[in-house]
């Protein structure tokens, strides 16, 4: 698996906090050059991807009722 | 002749008679407020039970003690007493204090209840969850038709983006305790991430049900984070001391569950920048390292191609391909190869001294060529896009470059040397003939000149004491 298809998988939360290890790490300095490019290439593809979650505004309204044990959820209208 | 009074003078003396009744002064009346008014000198209202009414007053001065503000429809005890007034010859209750009726009652069983709950750990810091920082999903308890869930939809919009769920639940009256533990329940069986229990503002009966002590437990066993979010900003319930999270209203939910899209927008810009500062920084170091580099080899380099090649090392580093260093060593086999086969010792004591200058450097450039190459073959990755073509042209340069440089080595080299003056023997298959060993009397040799070559046979020969 790529790191691009890694990420791809990963939450928000999981893409962010990676993000910001990275960074750290990259500040500490002391790292090589081809880990710091490793770490910058890492770094676009994960700012991509929390870019890509947050232009994501569908979201789903509903309401949820259980009846005779099983739960049921469906839209929810306003009268 | 009777006695006529005016009607001042009536009133005088009924007010006269109220003041001075025992049971008409200092009295707690209970009853609600309606029509009430509010003028700069006092709030003006009827207090009724369900047979009777009378007009009352606070004034400001009373007011101001109170703590609360009377509202419409409130239950209350009033102290106060009973007064006319004179011009109208209206009684009136003149009130001191009020108290919120039933409050004393609600207030003991909700002290009870606290010191209960918090004495069996329920409030207890270690045992609140911490909220997801981005939910995917959020679960609301409440009213389908109250103002909160529109609130609650309203508010998320512009933060980050997450379904609501609502579990509909009564949230004042008889069964609400029941119903908002029912829906704390069924949003444990799905899949949502954090709960919001919780209610628009009203009075400290219509809150009652988030001060029950089942709905307490239900916020505590819950599996999934509950924040809280019941009546206005100053309303306490025990829900609140229960719940991972208070907010001050439904809306504050919201906002304390769901960040802000802009703000975690800069965030991640905020990364980025750290990063670019900190990639330059690491750029910068091996600027200066190659730097240093070029400076030691110009020092140390007596030959002005090789002082050539190290600036076109420097250029390469920054666009970078390892056939610099094959072509090196190419260079290098050659250079080797016309030593071996050209080996007049004269002018091999020519060149001695140059070949082992020329060798170290090369052996040095490639070494550090090799360290510059890899560096910037990672770089090259790293910004890749772009810049191919513009390397490849540099590329193609330098390998010519490189090549007029080979030409200008072998230039150096012993070949040069016919040029001088001396001449190459060699065998009728071309191999060169180095020692009197190899040749018998007899035998046919090709010496070759600077420009042609005779061929010549052996009378005799003699070796060297």
């Amino acid at each position: 698996m790529t790191y691009a298809e890694e990420v791809e998988k990963m939450t928000f939360e999981e893409s962010i906090k990676t993000l910001e290890d990275l960074v750290k790490e990259l500040e500490a300095g002391g790292i090589d050059l081809d880990r710091s490019i490793e770490i910058y290439e890492k770094a676009v593809l994960l700012r991509n991807h929390c870019r890509q979650i947050l232009d994501e505004s569908e979201r789903r309204i509903q309401k949820i009722m259980e009846s005779s044990g099983t739960l049921k959820t469906e839209d929810l209208k306003f009268e | 002749m009777p006695e006529v009074i005016s009607v001042t003078e009536l009133n005088t003396r009924v007010s006269e008679l109220f003041s001075k009744s025992v049971s008409l002064n200092d009295l707690w009346v209970s009853g609600e407020i309606s029509g009430l008014k509010k003028y700069p000198s006092g709030y003006y209202f009827s207090l009724k039970d369900t047979n009777s009414v009378i007009s009352a007053v606070i004034f400001k001065s009373a007011l101001s003690r109170l703590g609360f503000e009377p509202t419409e429809n409130m239950k209350i005890r009033a102290f106060g007493r009973v007064a006319l007034y004179v011009p109208r010859g209206q009684y009136q209750f003149i009130v001191e204090v009020i108290e919120k009726s039933g409050i004393g009652d609600r207030y003991l069983a909700f002290e009870a209840l606290k010191k209960k709950l918090g004495e069996e750990g329920l409030f207890e810091q270690s045992h609140k969850r911490i909220l997801p920082a981005y939910p995917k999903k959020i679960g609301v308890v409440t009213s389908q038709s109250g103002a909160v869930i529109h609130d609650i939809i309203t508010t998320s919009a512009s933060r980050y983006t997450a379904d609501i769920v609502l579990a509909p639940a009564m949230v004042q009256g008889n069964g609400a305790a029941q119903s908002i533990v029912a829906g704390i329940e069924l949003l444990n069986k799905s899949d949502v991430d954090v709960i919001i229990v919780g209610r628009g503002g009203g009075s400290i009966e219509d809150l009652w049900a988030f001060n029950e002590e089942i709905v307490a437990r239900a916020i505590y066993n819950s599996k999934i984070p509950v924040v809280s979010a019941v009546g206005h900003e100053t309303d306490f319930t025990i829900a609140d001391f229960v719940a991972d999270a208070r907010a001050p209203t439904p809306t504050g939910a919201a906002a304390i569950i769901l960040r802000d899209k802009s703000e975690i927008r800069s965030e991640l810009q905020g990364y980025m920048t750290r990063l670019n500062r900190a990639i330059g920084s690491v750029m910068d170091g091996m600027k200066h390292s190659f730097q240093l580099l070029d400076s030691k080899l110009g020092l140390q380099s007596a030959l002005d191609d090789l002082e050539m090649r190290s600036m076109m090392v420097e250029e390469l580093s920054k666009t970078a391909e390892s056939s610099i260093i094959a072509s090196f060593k190419d260079m290098k086999n050659q250079y080797t190869s016309v030593d071996a086969r050209l080996r007049p010792s004269r002018a091999l004591e020519d060149i001695n001294g140059l070949k082992t200058t020329v060798e170290a450097s090369l052996e040095r450039i490639q070494a550090s060529s090799k360290h510059i190459m890899d560096i910037g073959t990672t770089r090259l990755q790293s910004v890749s896009e772009g810049p191919e073509k513009a390397i490849a042209s540099i590329l193609k340069k330098s390998e010519q470059e490189l090549d007029s440089d080979t030409k200008q080595l072998e230039g150096l080299n012993p070949s040069n040397v016919l040029t001088r003056g001396y001449s190459m023997i060699t065998d009728k298959g071309g191999r060169v003939l180095t020692s009197i060993g190899r040749i018998k009397v007899g035998d046919s040799i090709i010496v070759r000149l600077r420009d042609g070559s005779a061929e010549a046979d052996i009378t005799s020969k003699e070796l060297k004491e």
